[in-house]
């Protein structure tokens, strides 16, 4: 029997383009997944200056001089501070997928684990050794 | 005290599409949204809506409510000083006023074979430690509510998606030791509605009544699924 037939008439409400939009949860969520977009700058500049460095000193110096200047900077700044945002909700959603321990013990270390990465690259990079 | 709460209505022998009613009702610190739903609908016997039990156990009497999905029954007007709007569950298609069609969530439901499935012969009961029961328990809670349909904007966009609920039980019939149906429901969790259609937004888990996390469930379903995949591609052809 069709829903003509047997006096039915289901409504069904369009989805909204905009339903991330709607409620917080979702535009922290969209937030979220927009963190990859700054990332993507940045990943082509490391990019271009691969490159440079096998142009030469010359090519080098104009990356060195093109990451100094104040809008690369403040958009790597953007990517820093969205990638630490991603890693947040990442450590913290991790525990969910894998419980392999007790979840606060998990998200402090992987936070430690990032911090002894950050300053051993930083040591090993720097010219510190 | 007097509270005013809007509530959508639809009569498919009338109306082209839902629209919003304010009511009035009488409201204390004990007055929950069932509640002014029935006292609306002793205003107006033509409201429908679904409830049953009045203790968030039989998952009858889920709304929106200011948008995000809720039991009725354990949803507080109290909370909601500045006014409320009652609409009907998110993602499916209303039959009249708060009412929705959940046959969609049904036959997802059904597709993951959420029993168990045991070949052993004999009536021995089957034996179950208190560890092996912690695998799965916390995904045994689910009631069949529906909220988390409606808190998916996965399921709102395709449909098709088997969703929270459904991949939550298959994930809890696959924990449990007593079932040996896993190779049978691995091949929904695989499919391209199962559970990598879900983006991981995680408001399913949030308003879920009976905290089962079934975020939480289809992610662990996806190292399933994924391992599942290595074994087929690792294991010589004709052999599973």
């Amino acid at each position: 029997m069709s829903s003509q037939q047997n006096g039915r008439r289901p409504y069904l409400p369009p989805f909204r383009r905009d339903w991330w939009l709607q409620l917080r949860f979702y535009r922290l969520y969209m937030l979220r997944e927009a963190t990859v977009l700054p990332l993507l700058f940045f990943v082509g500049w490391l990019i271009y200056g691969l490159y440079s460095l096998g142009q030469g000193p010359m090519q080098w110096q104009h990356w060195l001089e093109f990451m100094a200047k104040p809008w690369v900077f403040v958009l790597n700044l953007l990517t820093l501070a969205a990638s630490l945002f991603h890693a947040k909700t990442f450590f913290e959603l991790f525990p969910r997928v894998m419980p392999l321990a007790p979840p606060g013990l998990m998200i402090a270390g992987q936070w430690l684990g990032t911090v002894v990465v950050a300053i051993g690259l930083i040591v090993l990079l720097g010219g510190y050794v | 005290m007097t509270q005013t709460i809007v509530i959508a209505r639809y009569n498919p022998e009338q109306d082209e599409k839902p629209h919003h009613e304010a009511y009035q009702v009488q409201s204390d610190d004990n007055t929950s949204v069932l509640d002014a739903l029935q006292q609306v609908q002793q205003q107006d016997p033509g409201l429908s809506f679904r409830w049953s039990c009045r203790m968030a156990i039989c998952g009858s009497c889920g709304v929106m409510v200011n948008g995000v999905p809720k039991l009725g029954c354990q949803t507080f007007l109290r909370d909601y000083p500045a006014g409320l709007v009652i609409t009907p569950l998110s993602n499916f298609a209303v039959e009249k006023d708060l009412i929705v069609n959940m046959e969609p969530f049904l036959e997802h439901l059904s597709a993951i074979k959420p029993w168990l499935i045991n070949t052993a012969e004999g009536t021995q009961p089957h034996v179950q430690t208190p560890k092996q029961l912690a695998k799965y328990q916390q995904f045994a809670n689910c009631i069949n509510c529906g909220l988390c349909y409606s808190a998916c904007p996965q399921f709102g966009l395709n449909p098709e998606f088997r969703g929270p609920a459904a991949l939550a039980l298959a994930h809890r019939y696959n924990l449990d030791s007593r079932d040996q149906g896993k190779a049978q429901r691995m091949p929904e969790l695989n499919a391209k509605n199962g559970v990598w259609t879900c983006t991981f937004v995680g408001f399913c888990s949030e308003v879920c009544p009976k905290k089962v996390d079934p975020a939480a469930a289809i992610n662990q379903g996806k190292v399933e699924s994924a391992k599942d995949m290595i074994v087929s591609v690792l294991k010589p052809s004709g052999a599973r």
